[in-house]
């Protein structure tokens, strides 16, 4: 029999939480995780086989990473990049900090603020137990972030992080982000995971949790740049409180195989949650994602947008799903998936999935997978526009109707621009 | 100035399942035009004006099985759409696409540094004053331009956008498909101002229309009568209003051809 993972990595889990001064309780809690981790189940993406993918057999997640700076710095004044667990810049707007809000690295938030980081972590949004992949990220979690924005305190300028991930050499990426927005504050977080090097194969399994609580509003934007060398497990999950409202712009515009899981648990009376996910494929790379709503609390409102564009022999599924359980009355949950297939070789896939336990609700979804109008080509080659940036136009129309949504502008210029980036490259690989 | 010849051409519309089976619409079609003029296509509804259209533009619905399209005699029928639109041609469509997400400007932009270098596109002033020159002869906004791509445009707005792409692009030579149809009389007097603007020794248009009306604005040198696939009788402006009185039966019957026509009871 092969050894088991808590054989394996409970001495390095321990040695890497003395190390890193973690307070007890949280060591208690990664000893908890590793030990019961294999008995929980992974997670299932429906027509997804990651098996292949490592993804619950981490090799080497203690390892010191490497520095290989090679990204551009946003101008801003509330940053946090991070290289594994070193932490190469971080900065607040003393303005914020003076009003309670927190923007760290998660070992010094559970160090100055053991208290709130205990409270939220893993036990409102997600769960350790939820499934094994979560498990995992908490037993050996080597990199993470806190945001934390006390009551009633509005941010009015973005919060920003970048988050790389190490190829350089064989280093497992395992990071948590939790974000935790007090009663009645607003902030627009954005994150943007970024891939450093080519030379070694990894894994990536990284959770990341949001806590809106009553009366908050958060805009969370992500923007996923993983490199062709890491296999990603991405769980991102939200919790949403009484007549709050979290609304998700998420960008995928990786270059590996990435299984993504974003869910959101409407839990509030009157809550609202508006997903909306991007995603561009290439090369052989396989993506499954799926993008959950769950209306618990009475009046909650959870719509689901995701269009995906697939090049060359790439294939991209979308999964749907919105769920209004029992009791939730007066309650709207709406999904579109649309996939576009570039070549004869992309495969794509749009599953719209609607689970309805009440009867005092409304509900619709809408799904396509499809090619490139022919009419539009023609008309914009009519004009002289040669035929890949033709398409690029196209392309960008049909993503436009999810890019239009996005609140930021910054986010949605640089998305734009990444897209334009991702597009060019496929069509010349 | 250049040349654009149409000889002897034959089309037939592309069936899907069946390649061999494409119906022929055009049977044999003969016309040759300059810069400097314009010349205008009538005819009955279903002769083949605008396969006529399409196949000089390239559009991959429409498969020329014989004969040659030649801009300065050289051939066009081995080069893509936008290869021949970059030679000089311009197909003011019928029904123009409607592209959401890509603003008018940018489009635009796009189609005339298609024809530019890399390293000498052209700058925002200069297309900006192009612009608001070009939209002032067609009674523009700026508002139009910077909305998407004819998307939830009228039928008489995006006549007038194919006309501002046509003011923009500056082609050699424009084909119009029937770009009178849909319009209210200020409107075809607008369009008819731009197309008007652009005439000259180096342009050249090609007018697909039913009615003789849009040729009270924009003068034809040349009026030619398609019946059947074919050329059946070209002349000057007359000819023009000789068939709004006559009709297209009597001239058929006049030539003594052996013609159906689509409408006829």
């Amino acid at each position: 029999m092969r050894p088991s993972i808590k054989d394996d990595f409970m001495d390095d889990t321990i040695a890497f939480s003395k190390n890193h001064e973690e307070p007890l309780w949280f060591q208690k809690m990664r000893e908890e995780a590793l030990s019961h981790a294999s008995e929980l189940e992974l997670p299932v993406f429906e027509k997804i086989n990651y098996r292949g993918w490592r993804l619950d057999r981490p090799k080497d997640p203690f390892a010191t990473a490497t520095r290989d700076n090679n990204f551009d710095v946003p101008d801003t004044d509330n940053l946090l990049i991070q290289n594994g667990d070193q932490t190469l810049t971080n900065k607040l707007d003393p303005k914020l900090s003076e009003q309670g809000v927190i923007f760290t690295d998660i070992w010094t938030a559970m160090k100055e603020y053991p208290k709130l980081v205990q409270k939220y972590l893993l036990s409102t949004s997600i769960k350790p137990t939820d499934n094994r992949l979560v498990a995992l990220n908490l037993a050996l979690m080597n990199g993470g972030a806190f945001l934390y924005v006390p009551k009633n305190v509005k941010v009015d300028s973005s919060i920003q992080s970048i988050y790389l991930q190490d190829n350089n050499q064989k280093k497992d990426y395992v990071h948590h982000v939790l974000v935790v927005a007090d009663q009645g504050s607003e902030v627009t977080y954005l994150e943007n995971f970024l891939s450093q090097g080519d030379s070694a194969d990894n894994i990536a399994n990284i959770v990341v949790e949001v806590v809106a609580c009553a009366n908050s509003r958060v805009h969370f934007s992500a923007l996923d740049q993983f490199g062709e060398h890491v296999s990603t497990y991405i769980n991102r999950h939200g919790y949403v409180g009484d007549n709050a409202r979290l609304d998700w712009a998420i960008g995928l515009m990786n270059d590996n195989q990435v299984v993504g899981d974003f869910g959101t648990d409407l839990r509030g009376e009157g809550s609202h949650s508006e997903a909306k996910v991007v995603a561009i494929t290439t090369g052989e790379q396989v993506s499954g994602i799926d993008t959950k709503i769950t209306n618990y609390g009475q009046h909650s409102i959870g719509h689901i947008l995701q269009h995906g564009v697939i090049l060359q022999s790439s294939s991209l599924t979308f999964n749907g799903v919105g769920h209004i359980v029992k009791g939730a009355r007066g309650s709207d949950a709406q999904q579109e998936s649309r996939v576009l297939m570039l070549s004869r070789t992309a495969r794509g896939d749009a599953n719209p999935i609607l689970l309805i336990d009440e009867n005092d609700v409304t509900a619709g979804h809408a799904a396509s997978v499809g090619r490139v109008n022919e009419e539009q080509m023609y008309y914009l080659m009519s004009r002289g526009i040669d035929k890949p940036t033709a398409q690029r136009l196209v392309i960008r129309g049909f993503l436009s109707s999810v890019i239009t949504e996005i609140p930021e502008k910054e986010v949605r210029v640089r998305l734009t621009n990444m897209i334009e980036r991702k597009l060019i490259n496929g069509q010349q690989k | 100035m250049s040349t654009l010849e149409v000889k002897d051409l034959h089309v037939s519309v592309v069936d899907d399942d069946d390649e061999a089976k494409g119906q022929e619409i055009l049977k044999g079609v003969n016309l040759k035009m300059s810069t400097g003029e314009i010349h205008a296509i009538m005819g009955p509804n279903g002769t083949g004006k605008s396969t006529l259209s399409q196949a000089i533009m390239g559009n991959s619905a429409y498969k020329v099985t014989q004969g040659d399209v030649l801009l300065d005699g050289k051939s066009i029928l081995d080069m893509p759409v936008d290869e021949r639109a970059r030679a000089g041609l311009f197909l003011a469509m019928q029904y123009p696409a409607e592209i959401a997400g890509v603003t008018n400007i940018e489009f635009m932009r796009a189609a005339i540094n298609a024809r530019r270098d890399e390293n000498d596109q052209i700058p925002v002033m200069e297309f900006m004053k192009k612009l608001d020159d070009k939209q002032a002869i067609l009674d523009m906004t700026d508002e139009m331009s910077e909305r998407y791509l004819n998307e939830g445009f009228s039928g008489g707005e995006k006549k007038r956008n194919e006309i501002l792409q046509l003011l923009m692009i500056e082609p050699k030579f424009a084909i119009l498909d029937e770009i009178d149809s849909g319009l209210d009389i200020d409107a075809l007097k607008v369009v008819s101002r731009g197309v008007n603007s652009m005439r000259g020794d180096n342009f050249g248009s090609l007018i697909i229309t039913h009615y003789q009306r849009l040729l009270n604005y924009i003068i034809p040198d040349q009026v030619h009568v398609m019946m059947d696939g074919r050329i059946v009788k070209s002349g000057g402006p007359d000819l023009a209003k000789k068939l709004e009185d006559e009709g297209y039966a009597g001239l058929r019957d006049d030539l003594g051809l052996d013609v159906k026509l689509t409408d006829e009871i």
